[in-house]
């Protein structure tokens, strides 16, 4: 924290709350944390403690009611829509648990997404589409529609869409929270590679086995950090390894 | 984003739900159906009349001579009717006048007043036919062509033979093995012999004069008339627009000093004229055109409302690939552009479906009827703009609430 990188992530005292009707809900109550670059960190949580808001606001998919959130060093917290806009196409790249791919589009369209709002050129956005589908190891199945792809295969796309644009962080919220056990750990090991190749990732879970991959672990208890720095001790290479079947 | 992305995101939506698309451009296209079809009709009616119709009544450069109106058109008032009632008879004095007034015409000629009759020859007859007695100019100036036999000649009117050049229905309905030539027809107690057989007009207005009878103004006179001496109209026929107009202020100085009016007194006769009848097809064709659009916007304000409804069920089934869209970066008037361009396509497609059906509409009519296709690029244009106004007015509400959509609430959405 003290060395020379500035974090990647900045939020101070974040809070959220939604009002619904006669009570108000508190989602996050106050939420301090940095990130550096090129963490690999994973936001653990029971349900309700506010781990999908923080990513909502992290990914500027959502502003927070209060508090201070610099991203790459833009408070990001007061922009409007369409600076928001560009910010989730040039610094986010989003995994979601269920992978949120256009349903009539090929692989290659899909990956295609973020690129075409940045404003490439289509020539460009076909190369660059490519090499990221290559990347996740999808380079034959360009053509297929996500109807034509398996679980394992629409996550890679989604991860192949959410890298096109070289963001500074790629946010996953459950990635694997639609994949069977074996494709998970897949999908894990995509991650440990992309991280170990310098991609910044955070990644919502609330599996201990996929967030036992991450080298920190953020914990929510109540809209409130409560644990903010635990390892669950080094990556087993069992896990890395052999797709096993540890889920509980 | 750009517009030719929009455009290509939009055409693969559209695309990809064919049939709804089908339906949601059904009521632009009746629209605009009906407006190229409404057109192509009244320009192909305009197109006649002027060419055809106008001509085979009057002649080009031709005028006429009448007490009243032979021909009604909308542009007479109920008093001016009651007025033209009231002028003097046209006679065979009047017919002198005009005779010495204008010496240079190319053709002058007068008629009875024709009357409908029927016709005999033996046993067959034909029913709703025109008699018309006719000066010897008369077919000249009527452009009528002699088919068979020959037209009337200067001593048919002076010996007022009982003779006939008949139009080619009446041929057809009498001798059905076509000889017409020399045989006796009779028209009420009257016997006329066939000399001639006129060419067919055809056409909406030809056919009744492919229905008529010639006979010698003289002969009609002494045979089947009831006014004797009376002149319907006086034809008068010259070389070019500019000496008709010199003719026709010599014809209205010269009637007047014969019928005795003062300076100041209205004219006691009325001239009509091809042009005049053209301004008074003017005045309906205009009508036609100024109402058209109104009826028509009438039917896109409803194929307007169905493309907005079907975008709008379309916006809430795709609220999620909108929330897609934005979290990869969209901005407002991303959504907002790849919605609109799908309401404008559609609508244009719509359009374009129209000007067809129209078009093809147009040339049934120019097939069933004497009426040209005419289509006017002014139409074209107007239909592919009004296509384009529906399908961006339609289109701008649903694309507003898409653009506006929250993306997590998008994201969220079942």
């Amino acid at each position: 924290m003290e060395g020379s990188s500035q974090p990647i992530i900045i939020t101070r005292g974040l809070r959220k709350e939604y009002d619904m009707g006669a009570e108000t809900v508190y989602a996050l109550r106050g939420v301090d944390i940095e990130i550096q670059r090129n963490e690999f960190i994973a936001v653990m949580g029971p349900s309700g403690s506010g781990k999908s808001t923080l990513m909502n606001l992290i990914g500027c998919l959502d502003t927070p009611t209060a508090g201070e959130y610099v991203l790459n060093g833009t408070p990001v917290q007061d922009l409007d829509d369409d600076d928001l806009a560009r910010i989730r196409n040039e610094e986010i790249g989003f995994v979601f648990q269920t992978f949120n791919l256009l349903a009539r589009a090929t692989a290659l369209h899909n990956v295609e997404l973020p690129l075409i709002y940045a404003g490439v050129k289509a020539a460009e956005r076909r190369d660059r589409a490519a090499a990221a589908l290559d990347r996740v190891g999808l380079g034959d199945r360009m053509d297929h529609r996500p109807n034509e792809l398996s679980g394992g295969q629409k996550q890679r796309v989604a991860i192949a869409r959410s890298l096109v644009n070289q963001p500074s962080i790629l946010l996953a919220d459950e990635p694997t929270g639609n994949l069977d056990s074996a494709t998970s750990a897949d999908i894990m090991r995509l991650f440990v590679e992309l991280h170990r190749h310098g991609q910044t990732i955070i990644m919502v879970t609330h599996e201990h086995d996929i967030a036992s991959f991450a080298g920190r672990i953020v914990t929510l208890v109540d809209g409130m950090v409560a644990s903010y720095d635990a390892k669950l001790g080094p990556t087993p290479a069992s896990v890395m390894t052999a797709s096993a079947a540890t889920t509980p | 984003m750009s517009i030719a992305e929009a455009l290509r995101v939009a055409l693969s939506q559209i695309w990809a739900h064919k049939l709804k698309s089908l339906f949601s451009l059904i009521g632009v296209v009746i629209g605009i159906t009906f407006l190229i079809a409404v057109i192509t009709v009244v320009e192909g009616m305009n197109r006649y009349v002027q060419e055809d119709f106008a001509g085979s009544l009057f002649g080009v450069n031709s005028f006429s001579i009448v007490q009243r109106p032979t021909v009604q058109t909308g542009n007479y008032s109920a008093e001016e009717l009651r007025r033209l009632a009231r002028n003097r008879d046209v006679d065979l004095d009047d017919v002198e006048a005009v005779r010495r007034a204008v010496p240079d015409a190319r053709y002058i000629a007068w008629r009875n007043a024709s009357r409908m009759d029927e016709v005999w020859y033996g046993e067959r007859r034909r029913r709703n036919i025109r008699v018309i007695g006719g000066s010897e100019q008369y077919q000249a100036i009527q452009g009528w062509e002699i088919d068979r036999g020959r037209g009337l000649t200067p001593l048919d009117q002076q010996r007022a033979l009982k003779v006939a050049v008949i139009g080619p229905a009446i041929a057809e309905k009498l001798f059905p093995n076509g000889a017409a030539l020399g045989k006796r027809i009779r028209l009420q107690a009257h016997r006329f012999e066939v000399v001639g057989v006129f060419e067919r007009k055809g056409g909406l207005f030809g056919n009744a004069w492919d229905a008529a009878v010639l006979v010698p103004y003289e002969t009609f006179n002494q045979t089947l008339s009831t006014k004797r001496d009376r002149v319907r109209e006086i034809s008068v026929k010259a070389n070019n627009q500019r000496e008709m107009l010199a003719a026709m202020d010599a014809v209205e100085e010269a009637l007047r000093i014969r019928r005795g009016l003062r300076p100041g007194e209205e004219n006691d006769f009325h001239f009509q004229t091809s042009s005049g009848l053209l301004s008074a097809w003017e005045t309906i064709n205009n009508i036609l055109l100024a109402a058209v659009p109104g009826l028509v916007s009438v039917s896109l304000v409803v194929g307007g409302i169905v493309i907005m409804n079907i975008m709008l069920v379309s916006v809430t089934q795709r609220t999620r690939e909108i929330g897609v869209r934005k979290a990869m970066g969209a901005r407002q008037r991303d959504i907002m552009l790849q919605f609109l361009a799908e309401s404008s396509i559609v609508s244009l497609v719509g359009a374009a479906l129209g000007i067809g059906l129209g078009l093809g509409l147009g040339k049934l009519v120019e097939r069933l009827s004497p009426l040209p296709a005419s289509i006017p690029p002014w139409a074209l244009a107007m239909a592919i703009g009004l296509g384009l106004l529906v399908g961006l007015s339609s289109g701008i509400y649903p694309a507003r609430r898409a653009s506006r959509l929250n993306p997590i609430d998008a994201l969220r959405y079942e």
